[in-house]
């Protein structure tokens, strides 16, 4: 699974190089908005413009679909579970279970919008780097405890990475095959011990090693922001986006999922 | 286990934002200098470490250690909690941004509930008992956030019923997993690193004074 969201944050494209505190807030705005959907036509136009904004920011699809891959695993049960358990009249039996038609829209409304909030996701985190969205956030008065926290989370991620696969292999090197069987979980129970002891440990070292560079609960960075007109721009195209889909949403031109496909 | 993106609707969406900043501000408080690398530390270890899959069956599925985060932090399991949940939702799609808080009360409740139980094996003289109230521990955590997750489901519409009480179901073989592991986790820091588990404040450097 590819942890480095940042991958494509260097390539120029008009999302890469928007003002991350105008995006950040513009495209919550939108995904807000695209969360409160209730007609299946809306949904389908916002994961259009998710479409749009990804390929905008030159993200190759063999990246994006780890995320969508994952959460189209999680979603397929609604599909099935949701027109079967419907409190409505049924249009057809399937194995004796009663098939509703509006419990499939409700499950194909849910669908869309999770894909579509994904991948602005996607627009949103993968075209800056990961720091600099942290900061934006900050800007964004997110409080400074989390900020700094997420950093360094996200810094010590692929260090324990590193150390888990380390330990995997001794184990497989030791001849450990993880079956179905409850001497797997208690073995996986001192994996996690020991990757915790390792990590205090490491955690009172770099304590240590901050202090000693003068660490005194701040992060200080050189990343200035520069706004201009285009930011600016670009964020009220994007909240126009957002009150464009809300709005066609609310006027009830559409019908609501589960009344019908449009 | 994670809500996704397009389940549920505005006010539960927004109640978990409330949720979340509320239990957030409490268990944030006092938190000093020295905590922050600490907490972020724990945090990105049982990040990785629910990346750790375990066969059940023909299948496999991933550890939540919900619960130990709970065992090993105390209160600051929720920020740690938190802090997973945004990472996951901006790295891989993982939940989702629209659900982040929903996810943090879930998983972050489960989290302090298992403190909650953690904490009650003082009142106990018992052989190993941080094997036993680590298992109970774990179990709770992943009972309590299946509850949660429930609650969110059956608030957002009663269409969903039938799907949170097969989520509820979905959740008794990983609380037996999640219980199981905890257990031999919390087990494994009692007799190596005791001064590691929420509420053992005093480094025992000799061992364990006998009850």
């Amino acid at each position: 699974m590819p942890l480095d969201i940042d991958r494509f944050a260097h390539v120029g494209s008009p999302l890469q190089r928007w003002d991350p505190r105008f995006k950040l807030a513009a495209l919550g705005v939108l995904v807000v908005a695209v969360a409160l959907i209730k007609t299946i036509p809306v949904a389908a136009a916002a994961l259009i413009g998710a479409v749009v904004l990804v390929s905008l920011a030159c993200l190759p699809a063999s990246f994006v679909s780890q995320g969508v891959k994952w959460v189209s695993l999680f979603l397929l049960p609604f599909l099935l579970i949701m027109p079967l358990s419907y409190p409505g009249e049924a249009a057809f039996h399937i194995l004796g279970l009663p098939f509703a038609w509006e419990g499939f829209r409700l499950a194909v409304l849910i669908v869309v919008k999770a894909l579509a909030i994904v991948l602005f996701a996607y627009a949103m985190f993968g075209s800056s780097r990961f720091d600099i969205s942290m900061i934006a956030l900050q800007h964004l008065k997110c409080p400074k405890v989390i900020v700094q926290m997420l950093l360094f989370t996200y810094r010590y991620i692929f260090v324990f990475l590193a150390e888990m696969r380390r330990m995997d292999v001794a184990m497989s090197a030791r001849g450990f095959v993880k079956r179905a069987d409850r001497r797997t979980l208690r073995v996986m129970g001192d994996f996690v011990g020991t990757l915790l002891v390792r990590s205090f440990e490491r955690t009172e070292r770099i304590y240590k090693a901050m202090l000693s560079k003068g660490y005194q609960g701040e992060f200080h960075t050189l990343v200035v922001f520069n706004a201009t007109s285009k930011d600016l721009v670009k964020a009220v195209l994007i909240l126009l986006g957002a009150a464009l889909l809300f709005g066609v949403d609310v006027a009830g031109i559409f019908n609501r999922a589960e009344l019908g496909w449009y | 286990m994670h809500i996704s993106d397009g389940i549920l609707s505005g006010p539960v969406l927004a109640a978990g934002f409330v949720g979340t900043a509320v239990i957030a501000g409490l268990t944030l408080r006092n938190m000093d200098m020295e905590e922050i690398p600490k907490v972020s530390v724990i945090t990105a270890v049982f990040f990785v470490a629910s990346l750790i899959h375990v066969p059940v069956g023909p299948s496999s599925v991933h550890l939540i250690l919900n619960g130990l985060v709970g065992v090993v932090l105390g209160w600051r399991a929720f920020p740690a909690i938190m802090l997973g949940v945004i990472l996951q939702a901006i790295l891989f799609g993982h939940g989702g941004v629209s659900v982040i808080g929903a996810n943090c009360v879930m998983l972050g409740g489960g989290a302090l509930a298992a403190y909650g139980v953690w904490q009650l094996r003082h009142w106990f003289s018992l052989e190993r008992k941080e094997v036993i109230f680590g298992a109970l521990a774990g179990g709770s955590a992943t009972l309590v956030s299946g509850m949660v997750l429930s609650l969110a489901l059956v608030t957002t519409g009663e269409q969903f019923l039938v799907m949170a009480g097969a989520a509820l179901a979905a959740h008794i073989p990983v609380m037996i997993i999640e219980a199981v592991v905890v257990g031999a986790a919390a087990g494994f820091l009692a007799k190596v690193r005791p001064h590691i588990l929420a509420g053992n404040t005093a480094p025992a450097l000799l061992g364990r004074p006998s009850a």
